[in-house]
């Protein structure tokens, strides 16, 4: 926790989005921006790792100290996104916190935290996967930016899904980010926008997806 | 017993038109300090990054150990360690925060770490920046933690990839004393350099390599040797032209002047000439710094004498 700033810059979207909808609807969206809020940090924690591999390994090597010694690549991986989800844990902790006072039951905040950890290693083996193709860290970090935006605010994650036209609906749904926003607005309350037990499918599928690609891309040793 | 041993080793870079390395044979002998020399683009690091399984080798074999680097590399692993080439300590951690993770993820338990640390951060005179951001250290002392976090490891094979490059002369020296102390200890090292006197003071044997071909090896004294026939080097800087020189032994332009690597007699003819020219000469015996000059020559771009 050496460095603040990193916290900072993870409130800084989420709550900046969830702050201009709650002031422009009066209150009334302050439960869509929540789920947004959540799926926004969630997914920027996951993609993150890109940043912080890209940097271990092209920027200062640490990397390469780290594969000639007895740390296994599952180990590294592990303890670099967790270090990201340790830097997004406030925010995290208040925008549940937001969902409870807005209604959100006990149960329903254990069920969101489990799509929470789904999202979460969906975008961090995204992640994973990009690193393995940066060029290098600065390109990494615009580029990191621009997907965390493409498929976290864009998508109907701030909003509902059916207020998108009919056209374009259908590509939503394959994204994982709008899944996991539908179940969210349903832990707080607004119901459903997507069957849960279809986004849960979803995003199960899109997790052991990335996973599996992942696993099959990423190389410890080059060649 | 060898430490190292790279038989055939052959690495060729995806979307490269040249081979990295080509055919490569080497052997290191366990406890001593080798040194893999030659200029940038010479294949020294690949080298490194193949025997310490980050890299893997188009064809040939490499033997760290007495395991193969590629199909025992989780064996090889938990005896290696290395300081990579333009290796940057991590923002925001301090020295002793880099030294410790070191230790820590080659499995050395916190208490031991912890000494550990202590010990390193004395090694390399960190103490007093030893809870300092390390991106308010100069360069010279970021390149000194990289260092001390592969002193005090328990790896029996420490790879050295350029560690002194950048520091003044008094960092260097420390880090000599550390590579001594860890050869003392009976660990192997193998390190790159482009510092001639570097090779010279801390190698039990060395390699130059170009091309990613080996060009000559042995002791420092053995390699020296392979130019006694020409054991005088002349510095001329005025009044001859390079063909004129040619008559009296192997001639290297080096930035503005000539070096002439002669024999005894060769360099008495040129003295008693440079006299009579009024020419200005620097006389001396040949250094490992003019053998590299002679085995790798010297090509357009190139900057001094290598």
């Amino acid at each position: 926790m050496r460095n603040p700033l990193f916290i900072a810059f993870v409130f800084s979207t989420p709550f900046t989005l969830l702050f201009i909808l709650f002031v422009a609807s009066d209150g009334t969206a302050l439960p869509f921006g929540l789920a947004g809020a959540l799926t926004m940090i969630t997914t920027e924690l996951g993609l993150f790792v890109w940043t912080d591999l890209a940097s271990y390994k092209l920027q200062n090597r640490f990397q390469d100290m780290v594969v000639a010694s007895p740390v296994s690549p599952l180990t590294y991986m592990f303890g670099v996104a967790l270090s990201e989800l340790i830097f997004g844990t406030p925010a995290l902790v208040i925008v549940f916190a937001l969902m409870w006072s807005q209604g959100a039951a006990a149960g329903a905040l254990v069920a969101a935290s489990g799509v929470v950890v789904l999202l979460w290693t969906t975008a961090t083996s995204l992640g994973f996967f990009f690193s393995a193709y940066a060029p290098n860290t600065q390109n990494a970090f615009v580029i990191n930016g621009f997907i965390t935006t493409m498929l976290s605010v864009l998508p109907p994650a701030y909003y509902s899904v059916k207020v998108l036209p009919a056209y374009i609906a259908p590509l939503a749904y394959v994204v994982p980010t709008t899944e996991a926003a539908s179940l969210f607005q349903g832990a707080i309350g607004l119901g459903y926008s997507i069957p849960p037990v279809l986004s849960l499918a979803v995003l199960v599928a899109a997790t052991a997806a990335m996973l599996a690609l992942v696993s099959f891309k990423m190389k410890w040793r080059e060649s | 017993m060898k430490a190292l041993e790279a038989t055939r080793l052959s690495k060729t870079y995806r979307k490269a038109k040249q081979p990295a390395l080509s055919d490569l044979d080497l052997a290191v002998e366990s406890g001593q300090v080798f040194t893999l020399l030659g200029r940038n683009g010479a294949g020294k690091t690949t080298v490194l990054r193949i025997a310490s399984t980050q890299l893997l080798p188009s064809s040939g074999r490499a033997e760290v150990l007495g395991l193969d680097a590629v199909k025992q590399a989780k064996e090889l692993r938990e005896r290696i360690a290395i300081a990579p080439q333009e290796a940057e300590t991590v923002y925001p951690l301090t020295p002793r925060d880099h030294i410790l993770l070191s230790l820590r993820m080659r499995g050395n338990e916190k208490r031991d770490a912890v000494e550990r640390t202590q010990q390193a951060l004395e090694d390399l005179e960190l103490l007093d920046v030893a809870d300092v951001n390390s991106d308010w250290l100069s360069g010279g002392l970021k390149q000194r933690v990289i260092v001390a976090m592969v002193v005090r490891t328990d790896a029996d094979l420490v790879f050295l990839d350029e560690p002194t490059i950048g520091l003044d002369p008094l960092s260097r020296r420390r880090i000599w004393e550390q590579l001594t102390r860890l050869k003392g200890s009976g660990k192997t090292i193998v390190l790159t350099t482009h510092y001639m006197d570097e090779a010279e003071a801390l190698s039990d044997s060395l390699v130059i390599m170009d091309k990613g071909r080996l060009m000559a090896s042995g002791t420092p004294q053995t390699v020296k040797a392979m130019v006694t026939d020409r054991a005088i080097r002349v510095d001329v800087f005025d009044r001859f032209s390079q063909s004129e020189l040619a008559k009296y032994g192997h001639v290297v332009p080096i930035a503005g002047r000539y070096r002439v690597l002669a024999d005894a007699e060769g360099a008495r003819g040129l003295g008693d000439e440079a006299v009579a020219r009024r020419a200005k000469i620097a006389i001396g015996p040949v250094s490992l710094d003019d053998v590299f000059v002679d085995i790798v020559g010297v090509r357009e771009g190139d900057e001094g004498g290598g």
